[in-house]
C-alpha cells in the first residue's frame, strides 16, 4: 500500500513539470477557454456598461451606454450611466445634447461639455438622474459619467 | 552530537562525479529554457540576442549552481530579487514609452487596459462567482499582462508549486527578499506570532468590501507595490490620499522593516494574496519536513523563515505551517540537514534529493519562463540607456 501511495505521489510530482510546461505553451488557448467557458466579462463599473444607443451628429458620435446598477446578488438603488462622444477631432467647441437614455421617447438629461476643459453642465429632466459623476478624457473622445437611481 | 556540532555533509558524490550529475540535471533544464526564452525564434536584432544569451547564461548557471552545491535559498533569492527589480525596469520603461509616465490614467482605465496582477486575484473572486465579471478595468483577452493569461499563469503555479509561488513566481516578493538581505544581522529579531493572523485579516477584510462595493480596493488604496510599477494619476484629494497610503506602506514593509527584521514582512505579515495562496498547499503535492529524530530544537529554522511559516508547534510535529513558500531557507540553513523538501505520500527523510529536483524543475521553469522575459527587457533597456542616455525608444 505504502509503495502505490509513492508511485502515486511521484508520478503526481512529475505531473507537476508537466503543468508548468503546458501552462506556458498553451497559456493563450487556455485563456480563451477560460473566458468562454466562464462567460466572464469585465465589470461594467470599470469600463462602462454595454453600449445601448448611437447617435449619429456632423462629425462625430454620442455613444450611450447601459445604465449600470449591477450589485453582488441584486440591483442597486443608485447606478451610473457613461456617454462617451467620440472622435476627438469631430468633436464641436460645445457639445449641447439633449439624451434619452432608457428610450422611452422622453428626453431624461440635457448635459452640455466643452471637450477643451472636459467640463460639463446637467439639467436633469427624469427625477432618475442625480449628478456628474466626472468628466473623462478617452483615447479618442471624451466620456462623462453620471449618477442615477432605479426606478 | 550538540545543537553547535559541525553541519553533517551531504553524502556528496566526487567532484567529478557530482559535475557530471549536475550537468545531466542541467542539461534539460536548459533546453526548456531555451524553448521558453526564445519560442523557436532566435530575436532579430543583435542587442536583444546578446541580452538573451546573457539571461540565458545566468539562468543557466543559477540552475547549476542549485543542484551541484545542492543549495536552493541563496541562488533563488538572488534571482528572485534581479527579476524584482528588472521588472520594475522593464515594466516601467513600457509604460514611459506608451503612455509617457507610470501614472494610469482614467482613459486607460475606461479603454481596459490596465494590465492585471495576481495581487487583486483574492478580490475579483467573490464577485466573479456572484456576477460573472472581473472587477477591474483590464482586458480579458487582449494585451500586455491580461486578465484570462494571469488566471492562466496563477492557476498553473498553484497546481504545480502552491505557495511556491511566493518565492518562485511573485515579481514583486523579491523586493522584500532583497531588502531582508540586505543587513547582515536583524534589528528587530521578535515578531509576536500574532502578526502572522494579520495577513488572514487583511484578506478577509478586503475580499468583503471588494464584493460590497465591486471594486478592487486593495489596489485602489493599498498596494505598495504601485510604487515600482504604476498609480493612478493624482487629480483629486481621494487619489492624493491613496498614494500617500500606498507609498508610506511601500517604504514600511517592502524596504523599512525587511532591513530591521531580515523578514519578508510585506509577504508574510500584510499581504492578503500570499495568505490566500496559503491554501493552494493544501492541493500541492510538495511540502517541506522536519526529521524530528535529527532536529535538535536548535530553533535556527524558527528564528530565520523569512516568510514566519516555523513555529515550535510546526517543527515538534516534523511540519512547516501552511504558509511556507518553500524557500528553501531552512533546508540550507539546517546544522542537522533535518528539514528536506518532500513529496506528500512519500516517506519522510527518503529520497529527499529526489524530492527536491522534482520539485526545482517545475519552480524554476515558473521563474525562469517570468523571470527570463523580464531580464532580457530590462537589460535591454539599461544597454540602450547606456549607449543612447535613455532607455526609451
Amino acid at each position: 500500500m505504502s509503495r502505490l501511495k509513492s508511485v502515486l505521489a511521484y508520478t503526481a510530482a512529475v505531473l507537476a513539470l508537466l503543468i508548468a510546461l503546458a501552462t506556458f505553451t498553451g497559456m493563450d488557448s487556455f485563456g480563451r477557454k477560460l473566458v468562454s467557458v466562464t462567460g466572464i466579462k469585465v465589470s461594467p463599473w470599470m469600463i462602462g456598461g454595454e453600449v445601448v444607443s448611437v447617435i449619429e451628429h456632423e462629425g462625430y458620435q454620442t455613444v450611450i451606454h447601459r445604465p449600470v446598477f449591477d450589485g453582488l446578488f441584486s440591483e442597486r438603488k443608485k447606478g451610473m450611466l457613461q456617454i462617451d462622444w467620440t472622435p476627438q477631432q469631430g468633436l464641436p467647441a460645445r457639445v449641447d445634447e439633449l439624451i434619452d437614455f432608457d428610450r422611452d421617447g422622453k428626453d431624461d438629461f440635457h448635459i452640455v461639455l466643452n471637450p477643451e476643459s472636459n467640463k460639463a453642465g446637467l439639467e436633469a429632466i427624469n427625477p432618475r438622474v442625480v449628478s456628474i459623476e466626472g468628466c473623462y478624457t478617452l483615447k479618442d473622445g471624451r466620456a462623462a459619467r453620471l449618477s442615477l437611481y432605479h426606478d | 552530537m550538540s545543537v553547535f556540532s559541525p553541519r553533517p555533509e551531504m553524502p556528496a558524490p566526487s567532484t567529478a562525479r557530482g559535475i557530471v550529475r549536475a550537468v545531466l540535471l542541467t542539461l534539460p533544464m536548459l533546453l526548456l529554457i531555451a524553448m521558453m526564452m526564445t519560442q523557436g525564434e532566435l530575436p532579430k536584432d543583435s542587442l536583444t540576442r546578446a541580452v538573451t544569451a546573457i539571461t540565458y547564461a545566468l539562468l543557466g548557471a543559477v540552475f547549476f549552481l542549485m543542484v551541484y552545491k545542492k543549495e536552493t535559498y541563496k541562488y533563488r533569492a538572488a534571482l528572485f530579487t534581479i527579476v524584482a527589480v528588472c521588472f520594475s525596469i522593464a515594466f516601467i520603461a513600457n509604460l514611459v514609452e506608451m503612455r509617457g509616465s507610470m501614472a494610469v490614467s482614467r482613459a486607460d482605465m475606461l479603454a481596459g487596459e490596465t494590465p492585471f496582477c495576481h495581487l487583486v486575484i483574492p478580490m475579483v473572486i467573490i464577485p466573479a462567482a456572484f456576477t460573472r465579471t472581473i472587477i477591474f478595468p483590464g482586458s480579458l483577452l487582449e494585451g500586455f499582462a491580461n486578465i484570462a493569461s494571469m488566471l492562466i499563469l496563477w492557476l498553473g503555479a498553484s497546481l504545480a508549486l502552491g505557495r511556491g509561488w511566493c518565492s518562485w513566481v511573485c515579481f514583486f516578493g523579491g523586493f522584500d527578499e532583497g531588502f531582508s538581505r540586505l543587513r547582515k544581522k536583524a534589528l528587530i529579531k521578535k515578531i509576536a506570532p500574532v502578526w502572522t493572523y494579520l495577513p488572514w485579516a487583511v484578506l478577509l477584510t478586503l475580499a468583503l468590501i471588494s464584493a460590497l462595493t465591486l471594486s478592487p480596493f486593495y489596489c485602489e488604496w493599498l498596494c505598495p507595490f504601485k510604487a515600482v510599477t504604476e498609480f493612478e494619476q493624482i487629480t483629486s484629494f481621494k487619489i492624493l490620499l491613496q498614494t500617500i497610503i500606498f507609498a508610506s506602506l511601500f517604504i514600511l514593509l517592502v524596504v523599512i522593516l525587511p532591513l530591521l527584521t531580515r523578514r519578508r514582512t510585506q509577504c508574510g505579515l500584510f499581504c492578503p494574496f500570499a495568505a490566500f495562496q496559503s491554501l493552494a498547499n493544501k492541493i500541492n503535492i510538495f511540502d517541506l519536513r522536519i526529521d524530528t529524530e535529527k532536529c535538535k530544537n536548535c530553533r535556527l529554522c524558527v528564528k530565520d523563515c523569512p516568510t514566519f511559516s516555523l513555529d515550535e508547534n510546526s517543527v515538534g510535529r516534523g511540519k512547516t505551517l501552511m504558509s511556507c513558500t518553500k524557500c528553501g531557507k531552512c533546508v540550507d540553513i539546517c546544522p542537522q540537514r533535518a528539514v528536506t523538501y518532500h513529496i506528500k505520500g512519500t516517506p519522510v527523510a527518503v529520497g529527499s534529493d529526489t524530492a527536491r529536483i522534482l520539485f526545482l524543475y517545475p519552480a524554476f521553469i515558473f521563474m525562469s519562463a517570468i523571470g527570463g522575459s523580464m531580464i532580457v527587457s530590462a537589460l535591454t533597456r539599461i544597454f540602450k540607456l547606456i549607449a543612447t542616455g535613455s532607455m526609451i525608444g
